[in-house]
């Protein structure tokens, strides 16, 4: 029987941050770039059907709005401006049930694909893959922060993308996240993480510890391609196609930036306000 | 052909080597039953660990480092000292947290081998030389004679021919092969790669292609930290289970561990081993 495949995307508004919006954009690269289905987990469907085109969703997962266990944070725009919001993050170990297909591509909405390398997936035989090295696009700045979840402790992982086939094995690991996750008070201080807010990045990370049995494995294999990404303390300038213009911000002299160019990466854009201005931009223009 | 471990301890004002070789001597005892374990020393040893060493044997000609602290001037010695034709050289502050039969069968095929690749806790390579500037700045091979193999044979008894001479006159032969980074007292390591260098005998005694046997340093600025520290245990908690089980601030250890601070033996970690052996 054939496997259904498609990829998944959370979009849980905050009051300062349009993740719905986010999502569309994505879902319309995805679908140009990867050629596969995709669905949506939101708490804000009305929103979604009465400001965009929802067909480009193959699926629509309503999931309750709730305020519970939100956190707040800051997220920057660019090294001078930043704004406190909550950081609705506590529902990516659900996915795993939630998903409607049987080989799914989970994408944080901030990841901007620009090529096709994530569609080989489907056709590996490796049935959980995630980034473990990453490349910051700056190049100047200490990436140690991205190794480990702290300085004594485990290899870090990026939840932002995540390939996974239904099988008992994943399942276990979804559920030792969720785990994780309700006992993070307990779990950051083993693993000697100082910040109380919850990251999927640290979650999935000591999961995949666990499940490699305390020690470095292979429980989840590599993806195809590089985890390039920037820090929300840059911003993104323009889209065009598979081109990105960034402004990057300069070493040691605050409020400055140099401009970098890329084409053909995909990139996960942590300044979300910059994305969104962006996309802003491409739709006036389509 | 007999194969045995074979280790040097001399106890200081400061620090029980004996009980290090006991606990590394259970550590094996629990791990790879059968294996034998023999203690070169002149310091007596506890009744009830007796019965882990395959033989204690006194230090022989003399104890050359009756008068240092730091009592490594012995250790060439224990070529002429194991009792057995294949032997594993270890410090004492180590254990043997897993099965190292295949190491043996490994160690068949060459007559002398030291370990050049070590690994952190977290078991990544150790890359840093941090305690090696001695080694990169004067291109010394990076031997570590921690954990080293030697089979009765002409070429172990050369290699150990020399390295007795040049631990003898280390002085001498640290100021013509160790200029740069100085070490600045006798070093059975930097010893070692001298002998190697003048031999000419790198590519014959070491493998840096294959990962075992080797073992996890846990000299605390080599683990790939940022925040500086003076000791690893200031950093990393240590977990030992019933079985004898250890992890490393949530990594379990394999392999050889070498704990290298004094401190990490504790009444807990030897009342483990003594309860799992029935001591």
């Amino acid at each position: 029987m054939k496997k259904s495949k498609g990829a998944i995307l959370i979009a849980r508004n905050n009051g300062r941050l349009d993740y719905i919006k986010q999502a569309v954009f994505l879902a319309k690269r995805i679908s140009h770039y990867i050629q596969i289905p995709v669905s949506i987990i939101t708490d804000s469907k009305d929103y979604l059907l009465d400001k965009f085109d929802s067909s480009v969703f193959d699926d629509i997962i309503e999931i309750p709005w709730t305020d519970k266990n939100n956190y707040n944070r800051l997220f920057y725009d660019g090294s001078l401006s930043h704004k406190t919001a909550p950081f609705k993050n506590d529902i990516r170990d659900q996915v795993y049930d939630l998903s409607p297909y049987d080989e799914t591509l989970l994408l944080d909405t901030d990841y901007i694909i620009s090529n096709d390398l994530l569609k080989s997936c489907f056709d590996m035989n490796d049935d959980i893959m995630m980034f473990k090295e990453s490349y910051d696009i700056a190049k100047s700045r200490n990436e140690k922060e991205f190794k480990y979840v702290s300085d004594y402790s485990v290899d870090f992982y990026w939840a932002t993308v995540v390939f996974f086939r239904k099988t008992p094995e994943n399942k276990i690991y979804f559920d030792l996240i969720k785990h994780v996750k309700e006992n993070w008070n307990h779990y950051r201080r083993v693993y000697q993480i100082k910040s109380e807010l919850f990251r999927n990045d640290f979650a999935f990370s000591i999961a995949i510890h666990i499940m490699n049995g305390f020690d470095k494995g292979d429980f989840v294999k590599p993806l195809p391609g590089k985890h390039y990404y920037t820090i929300d303390k840059d911003i993104l300038w323009k889209i065009e196609n598979d081109k990105m213009l960034f402004l990057v911000e300069k070493e040691k002299y605050l409020g400055e930036y140099l401009p970098i160019k890329t084409k053909g990466n995909s990139i996960h854009v942590m300044n979300k306000f910059s994305l969104e201005r962006v996309i802003d931009k491409v739709a006036n223009n389509e | 052909m007999s194969k045995g471990i074979i280790v040097l301890a001399q106890n200081n004002n400061k620090t029980d080597y004996v009980l290090q070789a006991s606990l590394l001597a259970m550590s094996l005892a629990d791990t790879n039953p059968g294996t034998c374990i023999s203690l070169v020393t002149n310091d007596k040893v506890p009744v009830e660990y007796k019965k882990f060493f395959d033989k204690i044997i006194p230090i022989p000609f003399d104890d050359n480092a009756e008068d240092e602290d730091w009592k490594v001037s012995n250790r060439w010695k224990l070529y002429h000292a194991s009792p057995y034709e294949r032997t594993i050289v270890m410090d004492t502050d180590m254990l043997v947290l897993q099965d190292i039969s295949s190491w043996w069968s490994f160690l068949e095929d060459y007559e002398l081998f030291f370990t050049s690749n070590v690994y952190t806790y977290r078991n990544e390579l150790v890359t840093s030389d941090f305690y090696r500037k001695c080694f990169t700045s004067n291109k010394l091979p990076n031997l570590y004679s921690g954990l080293h193999y030697f089979k009765k044979s002409d070429t172990a008894k050369e290699f150990y021919k020399w390295l007795e001479l040049v631990v003898n006159n280390w002085e001498l032969f640290y100021g013509m092969y160790a200029k740069e980074n100085y070490p600045g007292r006798v070093s059975i390591d930097v010893s070692a790669a001298i002998v190697s260098k003048i031999l000419d005998c790198n590519d014959t005694i070491t493998n840096s292609k294959v990962k075992f046997p080797s073992f996890t340093h846990m000299k605390p600025k080599i683990q790939n930290w940022e925040q500086d520290s003076d000791s690893w245990q200031d950093c990393v908690g240590t977990y030992i289970n019933k079985n004898c089980e250890i992890k490393i601030g949530n990594h379990k250890q394999n392999g050889i561990f070498h704990y290298t601070e004094d401190s990490f033996v504790t009444d807990e970690i030897i009342e483990r081993y003594r309860n799992k052996l029935n001591v």
